[in-house]
């Protein structure tokens, strides 16, 4: 990660935070609209409205979501999210009300299952799920059709609001599941594929050194884990956790098995995230010294201890097999026997997150850049049960960084944060591994953004008339306010655009078919001021109630138009804290 | 024979009764959940006790059966969680996508077989006796992955630049579509039965573009089936002429082709019309074995040359525990299956006459 990016990462988390400050000194940017604003939802949504719509007392029908706003000081039961109601102010301004202070906003409201939807299309499409396979938005691209099992077409949007209009006048997405295969496609030539995703380690080098072909590398932005229950004998020994914690040479793992460009995780977090790599690394191995310590906490080396894996490849994990067997070999010098498990990805999924695995490999593929998404995610208190119970102070101490927008405060609480993981070893960081996309030689304007997020609207395909770009699997749906597969999402990200959106090939936030969100001076209350004269694909004008419908569908699990595809809407109470439940 | 044949169709129902009820509860007693399944690290439990409630899956099993069943009844065989598709519609998209390759894999496999095995058993323990079964011996020991990464390999990456390349992948040549039937005879408006059956014939590339007249598409669609038909097909072909040729000189052996060549026939007289129709039955029912395995979904197959047919779709539902899609087509497959048994059973009837007689 360049000084020069990682200042600019720092900068757009410390700019939100300093308009608050600016807001607090030099008058209010935005503010509480009056409660006498609730209104009724368009006439051409009124007959499939949420209930919870109210009548309109201003110039536009504005709708708030809910009527009544969620009493943040008396929640209802089960409720633990953040938002208390998003509400349409006039035709171009969204207000956002939260319970808390959420440093965080920006870049989630920039994520792509926040694409904005057309209120009225998400009315007509949404109950029976043809949304699903019938996409609207506002993106550079539009969709033309998906022949199952084969390929999505989309086609250049010629009345995008924006002024990066497609140059290719086509974009076809196909999947190949092995990254063998996606090579052997690409090297078939320009017809075959002008792309591909997640080029294997192994294949670096060839795909580098054919004149027909170019590299883009992927930065790190994963982290690669050896877990530890810590309810779990003899793991629940912290000294016993700390000592293999230094035993485990982490950099022959991330260079044997690793791809160019990955590098060895002293932080659980990577160092682009603000916060990632503050406070002290994780100590140095010295395996003379953790023999040492795991003799002075009583170890027993006579018995046999179980590892788990999953043999599925992530862009965190290129090669499992590989590294479980080398974390075995390195065990055994140690003096430790492991038996490793092999299981099945969805049988491994389930038991690891109920802490069935006493020590097992897994990772994390970062959505936003934030350390929310990384730490809380893992070690807080809505933390799944795979490292057992939690540790007050660490738990502790993320809720206080999540709510914090002092950013130089945060920073402080984030280096506590780190030195509490490295103290109690819930688990070992061992890598952050990179990855690459490949494209044919003559491809210009290809990118591959660390969060995954391809734009292809700027890629010129060389002398074929459309970009063809095979993926790992094929999507799931187009309705991404339901889906979390990064297959999924990038499909949607060329047809949709969010408040905000992150630069592209980075992270920073940049604002999208929002011009600005403003915060108040407290950091809860964001308004966000839409542009004008947007059109989605179908013709329809955005307005600020498309806004709100499209939080509001993913929000309120009450809504007859809360369906979405498998209807979990997973991202949600990750970015937001969780839904609106059902009274 | 009528009776014959009402006969079998009445043992189906019993069987496919067997095979429902063994792959669901066999599909539901897999380890691991159907959400963390789908949605991956992120899953939490309260998500997947959610999505288990929304989705049914918190009943106890017996009940899922039974509304299973009561589905089934009304012609619903449910839906993918994972696409929200009904597995009807995924059936009418993938299964003629394997019909289509299995189709030219016996093409290609069948007359070749026949072919070879009538040349060898013709010329037995001749150099091109010894030459035509170590073929067919390579042809049934090769991996089917190793086979058809090889092809590829060379048709589409060696051959590059050439008249005889090939592509590696897909149905279609990227940005090429075909037109459905429906719309190339005005009929978009269409619902209901009839309308699956249309679309599904729809599906079968080469067999729509031939009988619309939509060359470019044919032709493009052929030569994607080419490499994956010659892969799929090779184990069929090399079987083929294995049992043609062990039958045809069983039957070569007989009495009554000696009286054949004894009355002055020409070797390609005695095996064409005489030996040959005889020594048929073995390699119908090689050929009935084939098609019902081909129709199981040639997953290998399908995986190495990107084709979205049954194999393949059904071996990622086992993985994302999609259970709806595999109690379907497993289903479908196994009606499929009995039905060609069935047919070939019945074809022994004309193929012998002796059989026909009892």
């Amino acid at each position: 990660m360049s000084p020069s990016r990682r200042w600019s990462l720092k900068y757009s988390v410390a700019a939100a935070s300093f308009a608050i400050l600016l807001a607090a000194c030099g008058g209010s940017t935005a503010s509480k609209a009056p409660s006498a604003a609730a209104s009724t939802a368009p006439s051409t949504a009124a007959s499939t409205a949420p209930a919870s719509v109210a009548p309109s007392v201003a110039a536009y029908d504005g709708i708030a979501y809910p009527k009544i706003a969620v009493d943040c000081k008396n929640r209802p039961p089960n409720y633990t999210g953040e938002f208390a109601q998003i509400k349409a102010i006039d035709k171009l301004t969204v207000e956002f009300d939260l319970c808390a202070p959420d440093v965080a906003f920006l870049s989630k409201i920039a994520f792509s299952t926040n694409g904005i939807q057309d209120a009225d299309y998400l009315a007509a499409h949404a109950k029976d799920k043809s949304i699903v396979r019938a996409p609207n938005g506002t993106g550079p691209y539009k969709f033309k059709e998906w022949i199952s099992g084969d390929h999505i077409t989309m086609v250049a949007n010629p009345d995008y609001w924006g002024d990066a209009k497609a140059i290719s006048p086509t974009l076809i997405f196909k999947w190949a599941d092995t990254a063998e295969k996606r090579l052997q496609d690409l090297q078939a030539g320009p017809e075959t594929a002008s792309g591909i995703d997640n080029v294997a380690p192994a294949d670096f080098a060839a795909v580098s050194s054919n004149p027909a072909l170019q590299l883009i590398n992927r930065d790190a932005f994963t982290i690669l884990y050896l877990g530890f229950n810590v309810d779990d004998a003899p793991w629940n020994n912290e000294a016993v956790r700390q000592a293999i914690g230094i035993g485990i040479d982490r950099k022959r793992i991330n260079d044997t098995f690793n791809p160019a460009g990955s590098s060895v995780a002293d932080y659980f977090t990577p160092c682009s995230v603000p916060g990632g790599c503050e406070g002290n690394p994780w100590p140095a191995f010295d395996k003379a010294a953790s023999i040492a310590a795991l003799k002075a906490a009583n170890f027993d080396f006579t018995k046999t201890y179980d590892l788990y894996y999953r043999p599925k490849v992530r862009g965190y994990f290129p090669n499992p097999p590989g590294v479980a067997q080398d974390i075995q070999a390195q065990f055994a010098d140690l003096g430790i026997k492991l038996t490793i498990h092999v299981e099945d990805n969805a049988t491994y999924l389930s038991n690891s997150s109920a802490g069935k695995y006493s020590l097992f490999l897994l990772g994390w593929g970062g959505d936003y850049p934030d350390m929310t998404d990384f730490v809380d995610y893992h070690f807080g208190t809505g933390a799944n049960k795979a490292f057992g119970t939690k540790f007050k102070d660490l738990t502790d101490a993320l809720t206080a960084g999540a709510t914090q927008i002092d950013p130089a405060k945060r920073i402080e609480i984030y280096k506590q944060v780190n030195d509490l993981i490295a103290k109690h070893v819930p688990m070992i960081p061992l890598n952050h591994a990179a990855s690459a996309a490949a494209y044919q030689a003559n491809v210009t304007g290809a990118q591959a953004g660390p969060l995954g997020n391809d734009a292809f609207w700027p890629v010129k395909p060389g002398d074929q008339p459309q970009i063809v770009f095979e993926q790992n699997s094929e999507t799931s749906g187009l309705y991404c306010g339901d889906e979390s597969d990064g297959d999924s999402l990038r499909n949607c990200e060329q047809m949709f655009d969010p408040l905000y959106t992150y630069k592209i090939g980075g992270t920073d936030v940049i604002p999208n078919l929002a011009t600005s969100c403003d915060p108040n001076p407290e950091g809860t209350v964001w308004t966000c001021h839409l542009r004008d004269g947007v059109k989605f694909h179908d013709g329809a004008t955005l307005d600020a109630n498309d806004v709100v419908m499209t939080y509001a569908v993913q929000w309120d699990a009450n809504s007859p138009l809360h369906v979405g595809n498998s209807g979990a809407f997973d991202y949600f109470p990750g970015l937001f804290g969780g839904f609106l439940p059902k009274p | 024979m009528s009776r014959y044949i009402i006969r079998r169709l009445l043992l189906t129902i019993p069987v496919l009764a067997g095979i429902l009820i063994l792959v669901f509860f066999l599909s539901h007693i897999l380890p691991g959940s159907q959400c963390r399944a789908l949605i991956g690290e992120r899953a939490t439990d309260a998500m997947c006790a959610d999505f288990d409630h929304l989705h049914g899956l918190d009943l106890p099993v017996y009940q899922q059966f039974v509304n299973y069943v009561a589905g089934l009844a009304q012609g619903d065989l449910g839906a993918s969680v994972k696409t929200s598709q009904p597995v009807t519609t995924l059936l009418i998209e993938r299964l003629p996508v394997t019909i289509e390759l299995s189709f030219y894999a016996l093409l290609f496999a069948v007359p070749l077989g026949v072919l070879l095995g009538i040349v060898s058993a013709s010329r037995r323990n001749s150099s091109m006796d010894v030459v035509t079964m170590a073929g067919a011996n390579l042809g049934v020991s090769v991996p089917i992955f190793v086979l058809g990464l090889m092809l590829a390999f060379v048709f589409s990456y060696l051959l590059k630049g050439t008249v005889l390349w090939l592509p590696p992948s897909g149905r279609l040549t990227p940005g090429l579509t075909i037109t459905p039937l429906v719309v190339s005879w005005g009929l978009e408006d269409l619902k209901g039965p009839l309308r699956n059956i249309i679309d599904f014939f729809s599906n079968i590339y080469t067999f729509n573009a031939l009988i619309t007249a939509q060359w470019v598409i044919f032709v493009d669609a052929f030569r994607h089936l080419i490499l994956p038909a010659i892969a799929l097909g090779t184990i069929p072909l090399a079987i083929i002429a294995r049992i043609t040729r062990s039958s045809l000189l069983d039957v070569l052996g007989l009495d009554y082709i000696r009286t054949a060549r004894a009355k002055g026939l020409s070797d390609k007289a005695v095996v064409r019309h005489h030996a040959l129709p005889n020594s048929m039955l073995p390699v119908v029912t090689i050929f009935g074995l084939q098609v019902g395995a081909l129709l199981g979904g040639a997953v290998l197959t399908e995986t190495i040359f990107n084709l979205s047919g049954v194999g393949r779709a059904v071996s990622e539902s086992i993985a994302s525990r999609d259970y709806a899609v595999v109690q379907g087509f497993v289903v479908v497959i196994a009606i499929g299956y009995m039905f060609v048994n069935l047919a070939v059973d019945i074809s022994y009837a004309f193929l012998d006459p002796r059989i026909r007689l009892q």
